[in-house]
């Protein structure tokens, strides 16, 4: 029973993304799929440790180049390239982490930044026997087929993506319940406090960053296998601030803020590159305007409303009934 | 009984939630020093930052020389004379001690020094030291020094002997009955016989309201201010 | 035969010293260029806390200026002019509109917004001025000789601007009651109110500078590459780069790791050309090893 409580809100979200498949294109929902995967780290490191990253593209082109590695040069299981991309993620962030994460939040935003910028120039000009620069890497054709879900059929591939995201928001909604997510939670309003009470905020936060760009990196093998090529435009310093404005549009530190943010962000992207065509000149704007006025982001906003709709709902059902 | 210079009425003050400052009523002449007297947290330093305008009341009125202050920003209250030192001693460190007076010149266009170095000779000598490698005792004088160009209407003080030598704890107590001469001073002050020895009214401040308004050297003493700690 | 093979292992050495005079006068000129624009974020964050990402939208801009005033007058140097004014006047309009509400908010959270305005700058640019990179013809093909070998003048030129500038910007802040205000500002903004000194203004005037040089850099860059959309945020991870290595708020530390990642940069790409670009990262990744808050930053942070 308490299961079904925790449980119910995820799987009702999920439910809802799997039936909006029927009347709103699958290439569309893919996309909505993955990108509040590649959201859901974010979100996790604004809303929770309060570090604002403008380098996720970088472990995004970790994790999709470590898959890409995997499918064009030695494999061909799409599931093996997923799980490569999630390790060289992984690795990368313990990599880095220890050094980044002592950095004050503004330094990390800014280091980040340069990171992401120095991994398009990485793939795109310095490695370019391996990465193919801007060509990128073409490996469509080399995935086979896998037992069960075929990830080669989009359509498949979309429930396959549906599971990984279910699970991959179940572990966060985990993470904010249990302790740790608390102790996030503490590092980030007030460290010393928490220092006092025995806890180290270093590892506090190294966790939190392998933990969040791992899950960046799985988005990235997921773009790899869905797409089948990669090219250095996923690290493209233009895009640094997708993840960050999805969630800001969403709503920061909310379970369902990058789902809803992903949807909202995919779909204005389509409509609007349709209609004026001149992208970048809405979305920055569409940012100035979340941080001056909206800063609550949609989910945070609506959250709050149906929690009120359905708690009167259940204080007025016992009146009702005794009538 | 001199004019009266500083009103305040039925001030509230907040951080946020928590509300600090409770309905205060106070009322400061020229030529009078009053001193705020209370426990650590009790809101005495809230109330001047509420005054100075760094701390936007949420209701009631500030009216200095029947000027509402109240909402004004906070450079702009300086301008009009209305003076907040800070308990901090935090002088620019990286500036001289010339360039500190400067920016207190080029606030309130007074650009006579010789009154102000008359009350503090010692900072004569130190002009073009960074005011960063000056004692207690100088940073304190440097900012007074520095707040008192123009010539303000009120001062208002925060702990300015705290931490201090008795030595110069004695030279400040000249230097305020000094100037309290043209303008009207509103200290914080933990130290009690100094209080008692310059004061002309006393406010003790509890938990954020006034209980206790003492006047006149009959009612002052450090035992009755003792009584509010 | 020795002699032949002395002579031309002179030959070769004077290639070097050649191609080593000419590789640390194109780091200076470049590093002059990263110093103009850095200068500007440094200041900004010392002064308001920001991290201003759309000074690089200011330097794109100034660049376009420069591009269009150049074509219309055939002066480059006008273009320059008119490029930084108007750099100035569009990080006026930026601050009024938009800084001014953030200010008191965190300094990450300027980041976003002024990534925002950068993003949809860069939009503004698209629609004006279109994709295609637009070459922009030096002022004066002059060549000076230093040590025998041939040097641009028109890099020199940027370099003595940069000179200029750094000189200005200490001059200012050191013996002008404004800039006096200014650094008693980084110190301690509410003790400069206090004094009744209105520090908005004190924002404003600082946003103008920093906005003005981004423009000025801009134009001065605008003939040694090709000017497109997106050179502002190809050139950002130089510049973050050069801001982080030198500490946020420091204009010497500033100066110093411009002229050091200038010196990387074009020295590198003698060496090996991909380096070049990877080279600055490390040494930011060294510098923050040793100290998380750059050279000459402070350890504090205020507010």
């Amino acid at each position: 029973m308490n299961a079904l409580k925790w449980w119910w809100g995820i799987l009702l979200a999920f439910a809802l993304l799997g039936v909006s498949r029927t009347f709103l294109p699958l290439p569309f929902m893919n996309e909505v799929v993955i990108f509040s995967i590649y959201a859901m780290g974010c979100n996790f490191l604004i809303g929770r440790v309060g570090y604002i990253s403008f380098g996720q593209p970088a472990y995004l082109a970790f994790g999709a180049y470590a898959c890409a590695f995997y499918l064009f040069y030695f494999g061909t299981n799409p599931l093996v390239g997923i799980m490569v991309g999630v390790l060289g993620g992984l690795v990368v962030s313990l990599v880095i982490g220890p050094l980044f994460v002592r950095l004050r939040s503004d330094y990390f935003a800014m280091v980040n930044l340069a990171l992401a910028v120095i991994v398009f120039y990485l793939t795109q000009k310095v490695l370019v026997d391996i990465t193919k620069g801007d060509n990128g890497l073409w490996f469509m054709t080399r995935i086979t087929s896998t037992p069960g879900l075929d990830l080669t059929i989009p359509g498949q591939f979309f429930i396959f993506a549906l599971i990984v995201a279910l699970a991959v928001c179940a572990f966060y909604k985990y993470l904010d319940d249990s302790i740790y997510g608390a102790c996030c939670l503490a590092t980030k309003i007030n460290e010393n406090k928490l220092q006092f009470l025995g806890y180290d905020n270093f590892s506090i936060r190294l966790l939190a960053f392998v933990i969040a760009n791992t899950t960046t990196a799985l988005a990235g093998a997921m773009y790899a296998v869905y797409l089948g090529f990669v090219s250095p435009e996923m690290a493209s310093p233009s895009r640094a601030a997708d993840p960050v404005i999805v969630t800001l549009l969403g709503g920061v530190g909310t379970l369902f803020g990058p789902i809803v943010g992903a949807i909202a962000y995919t779909g204005m992207k389509d409509v609007i590159s349709k209609l004026i065509g001149n992208w970048e000149l809405f979305i920055g704007f569409l940012l100035v305007f979340i941080m001056l006025v909206a800063d609550q982001g949609i989910w945070g906003t609506l959250a709050p409303l149906l929690e009120k709709l359905l708690w009167r709902r259940k204080a007025t059902l016992p009146v009702a009934t005794k009538r | 009984m001199s004019r009266e210079i500083l009103s305040v009425r039925g001030l509230n003050a907040a951080y946020g939630e928590a509300k600090v400052l409770f309905d205060i009523d106070m009322s400061v002449a020229t030529g009078q020093i009053v001193a705020c007297v209370g426990r650590n947290g009790a809101g005495k330093t809230t109330l001047l930052k509420s005054i100075a305008g760094f701390l936007k009341p949420t209701s009631g009125s500030v009216i200095a020389d029947n000027t509402p202050l109240t909402g004004k920003k906070s450079y702009d209250i300086a301008k009009f004379g209305i003076k907040y030192i800070p308990q901090d001693k935090k002088v620019f460190f990286d500036l001289t001690v010339r360039e500190n007076l400067e920016l207190g010149s080029y606030a309130t266009k007074d650009y006579n020094w010789d009154r102000v170095l008359g009350f503090f000779p010692k900072l004569q000598l130190l002009m073009g030291r960074k005011a960063g490698y000056l004692s207690g005792g100088e940073r304190q004088m440097l900012m007074i020094a520095r707040a008192i160009l123009g010539s303000p209407k009120v001062l208002l003080i925060d702990e300015p002997t705290e931490g201090l030598a008795p030595g110069i704890v004695t030279q400040l107590r000249e230097t305020f009955r000094e100037l309290a001469r043209s303008t009207a001073l509103v200290i914080v002050e933990q130290n009690l016989p100094l209080v008692c020895a310059i004061a002309d009214k006393v406010y003790a401040v509890r938990d954020g309201r006034i209980v206790a308004e003492l006047v006149g050297p009959e009612e002052i003493s450090v035992a009755a201010c003792e009584r509010y700690l | 035969m020795a002699q032949e093979s002395y002579s031309a292992g002179c030959y070769e050495a004077m290639i070097s010293t050649q191609l080593l005079i000419s590789g640390v006068i194109f780091g200076l000129s470049i590093g002059s260029i990263y110093f103009l624009l850095a200068i500007g974020l440094s200041l900004c964050f010392g002064l308001m806390r920001i991290i201003s990402l759309d000074q690089l939208l200011y330097y794109s801009l100034g660049a376009y200026i420069t591009y269009s005033i150049n074509l219309a007058s055939g002066s480059m140097w006008l273009g320059v002019l008119a490029g930084t004014a108007f750099a100035g006047l569009a990080s006026f309009a930026v601050e009024r509109l938009i800084f001014r509400r953030i200010y008191s908010r965190e300094p990450t959270f300027s980041m976003i917004t002024s990534f925002g305005i950068l993003i949809g700058g860069i939009g503004i640019i698209k629609y004006f001025w279109g994709v295609v990179p637009r070459p922009v013809e030096v002022p004066t093909l002059l060549q000076v000789t230093i040590f025998g070998t041939e040097v641009p003048v028109y890099r020199l030129i940027v370099v003595a601007i940069a000179a200029v500038v750094y000189v200005g910007i200490w001059l200012f802040l050191h013996r002008t009651i404004v800039g006096k205000a200014i650094r008693a500002a980084i110190e301690d903004v509410e003790h400069v109110e206090g004094l009744g000194i209105n520090v908005s203004r004190l924002f404003t005037i600082t946003f103008i500078i920093a906005g003005a040089l981004s423009g000025l850099a801009g134009g001065l860059h605008a003939p040694l590459i090709m000017v497109d959309p997106s050179m502002g945020l190809e050139t950002l991870a130089f510049v973050f780069m050069v801001v982080i290595i030198g500490g946020l708020g420091s204009i010497k530390g500033t100066l110093i790791s411009a002229l050091i990642i200038g010196q990387v940069v074009s020295l590198g790409s003698i060496i090996y050309a991909p380096m070049a670009q990877m080279a600055p990262f490390v040494i930011m990744l060294l510098v923050l090893l040793i100290k998380p808050t750059g050279l000459y930053g402070s350890t504090v942070l205020k507010r």
